[in-house]
């Protein structure tokens, strides 16, 4: 049988195949719906110090291949996901890969030691591109500087594996995927949702009640695979391919262009089922094709870059 | 119920269970609106279509209350099942639809009009075309102002009729659930994507609802998806 075992730094998974954070909530919502043994890693939903109520409704918007969300974050706080929300899944049987964004910068290095000290984190992501909740002008994810000190306060607290979730919202990602590294990132997921938005004609008012929202699925694959291409070449840590992936070919499109591991999000919302439908079928696209081992794809497209 | 219309739409479109017609059957009554009900409506028979659910809560029952049913529109969907239920039992009850006009009224989808079983049928049209002439609102005045029973409203239609079947609700101080729909994404309260304001914060109408108390809920205006 094929292999499809993974690993990024220390963090060991079954399947190249996460759970995108925002997604799947605290993974116990989808227990029953999900097959989580398909599942390499289940991020969890971004964590901030204290509760978050999120944005005003509407807060999703269908649109032609994808959709665009303006949740704002609302998740249920610190103490709540450690007391409840981390050991429930945990429990599910895929590792836990908590997804943490600081309500000001130095508040990243204390989550992280927070959610990393506790035996259910299997891995910590830093959550520093969620574009529903940056006010600034220059926002932090296209600020190299600031993820240097994030980034490097967070590592100095935790020896587990260290995700950096980036935004495709940057002229050029290179540097502050190169701040990412150099402050001690062991991957980077690439990349969050794009921001975007719709106009209701009726009401003449736009569709999202935060305005703009971000969007994901389909119509973001070939943005964030543009983004994977463009990073494999630049940093020498390991790149998780997230946007738009919703069958195989998606998931092998990623890992082609330099992803050792997927994530998949917006398809669960359509198909719950999809973990299971992509990793069997990789398995089968493996066989066919005498493929023994996943890691054999990644990069396998990267003799045509530039 | 959560039901993915297109494997060409991004999200699964929420419905009703409007009727279990047999074991292992249900039905649903949808108004066609846009790409999911669309899709949905251009099935063949025999196709199949993937269902997740049954999600969420339901109406309460309330054996000392005399229950009134409001329906809006479609909204009727949310209702008949309860409808039909109490129409099937011995208890009684009565069901106010509204609609704009008698076409809108969906007269085929309502359990009998007339009285069924203890089920007693009033309908209202704007244009008084069928029934009594004017909103379900104001028919609902006058029968609260007619009925001898302590009732318990249970409602669901257009969020305007929502918001003024609650305060009339809260003027007699009667307890009253409504059903609410919201653009819904996961269907299970992972996403945080269909919520609506509530006195106790934001709550997820796929999981925590769709039925709330409408005392609980705190009404403020949203635009609708182009799509």
């Amino acid at each position: 049988m094929p292999q499809l075992t993974t690993a990024i730094a220390g963090l060991r998974m079954t399947t190249p195949l996460m759970l995108a954070s925002g997604t799947v909530g605290y993974g116990h919502e989808y227990e029953g719906l999900i097959d989580f043994s398909a599942v390499g890693a289940i991020v969890t939903k971004t964590i901030t110090p204290a509760p978050r109520t999120g944005n005003a409704p509407p807060r999703l918007c269908e649109t032609a291949g994808g959709l665009l969300n303006s949740i704002g974050l609302e998740n249920v706080g610190l103490s709540a996901f450690l007391e409840s929300e981390l050991p429930r899944a945990a429990g599910l049987g895929a590792p836990v890969i908590a997804s943490v964004a600081g309500d000001r910068d130095g508040a990243f290095a204390d989550l992280t030691a927070a959610v990393a000290e506790r035996d259910e984190t299997s891995a910590v992501e830093l959550n520093v591109s969620c574009p529903n909740v940056e006010r600034r002008s220059t926002p932090l994810w296209a600020d190299p500087d600031r993820v240097t000190a994030i980034v490097g306060a967070s590592r100095s607290k935790t020896p587990k594996p260290l995700l950096v979730k980036l935004s495709p919202n940057v002229t050029d990602a290179v540097p502050v995927a190169l701040a990412a590294q150099e402050a001690g990132a062991d991957a980077l997921v690439v990349a969050n949702t794009m921001p975007a938005m719709r106009i209701d004609t009726s009401l003449r008012a736009p569709a999202l009640g935060n305005v703009t929202g971000g969007l994901s699925g389909a119509a973001l694959l070939p943005i964030n695979l543009a983004l994977v291409w463009k990073l494999a070449g630049a940093v020498s840590i390991p790149i998780v391919g997230s946007g738009g992936v919703r069958a195989v070919d998606d998931a092998l499109e990623y890992l082609l262009a330099g992803a050792v591991a997927v994530q998949a999000g917006t398809v669960l919302f359509s198909d719950p089922d999809a973990p299971r439908r992509i990793v069997e079928g990789l398995l089968q696209r493996m066989e066919e094709e005498g493929v023994v081992n996943v890691t054999e794809y990644v990069g396998r497209a990267r003799e045509y870059a530039k | 119920m959560h039901v993915a219309c297109s494997p060409e739409l991004t999200l699964r479109r929420p419905f009703s269970i409007a009727g279990v017609p047999a074991t292992g059957e249900i039905e649903i009554l949808f108004e066609i609106r846009g790409a999911g009900t669309e899709s949905l409506a251009a099935r063949d028979e025999g196709e199949s279509v993937s269902v997740l659910g049954p999600l969420g809560n339901a109406f309460t029952a309330d054996p000392e209350r005399f229950p009134i049913l409001v329906a809006g529109g479609i909204g009727v969907a949310g209702l008949r099942l309860l409808a039909r239920h109490i129409a099937d039992g011995d208890d009684e009850a009565l069901l106010l639809a509204g609609a704009r006009d008698a076409v809108r009224l969906l007269d085929a989808a309502l359990p009998r009009t007339g009285r069924d079983g203890g089920l007693r049928i009033l309908t209202a049209t704007d244009d008084g075309s069928a029934g009594f002439e004017g909103t379900v609102c104001r028919l609902l005045r006058r029968t609260l102002d007619e009925i001898d029973r302590p009732p318990r409203l249970y409602a669901c239609g257009p969020i305007g009729m929502i918001r003024e079947v609650a305060g009339i609700a809260a003027e007699h101080g009667v307890p009253c659930e409504v059903s609410l729909e919201e653009r819904m994404a996961c269907g299970v309260g992972a996403c945080r994507g269909c919520v609506v304001r509530t006195v106790d914060g934001y709550r997820t109408v796929c999981a925590d609802g769709p039925v709330f108390d409408a005392t609980r809920l705190v009404f403020e205006g949203g635009a609708t998806c182009p799509n």
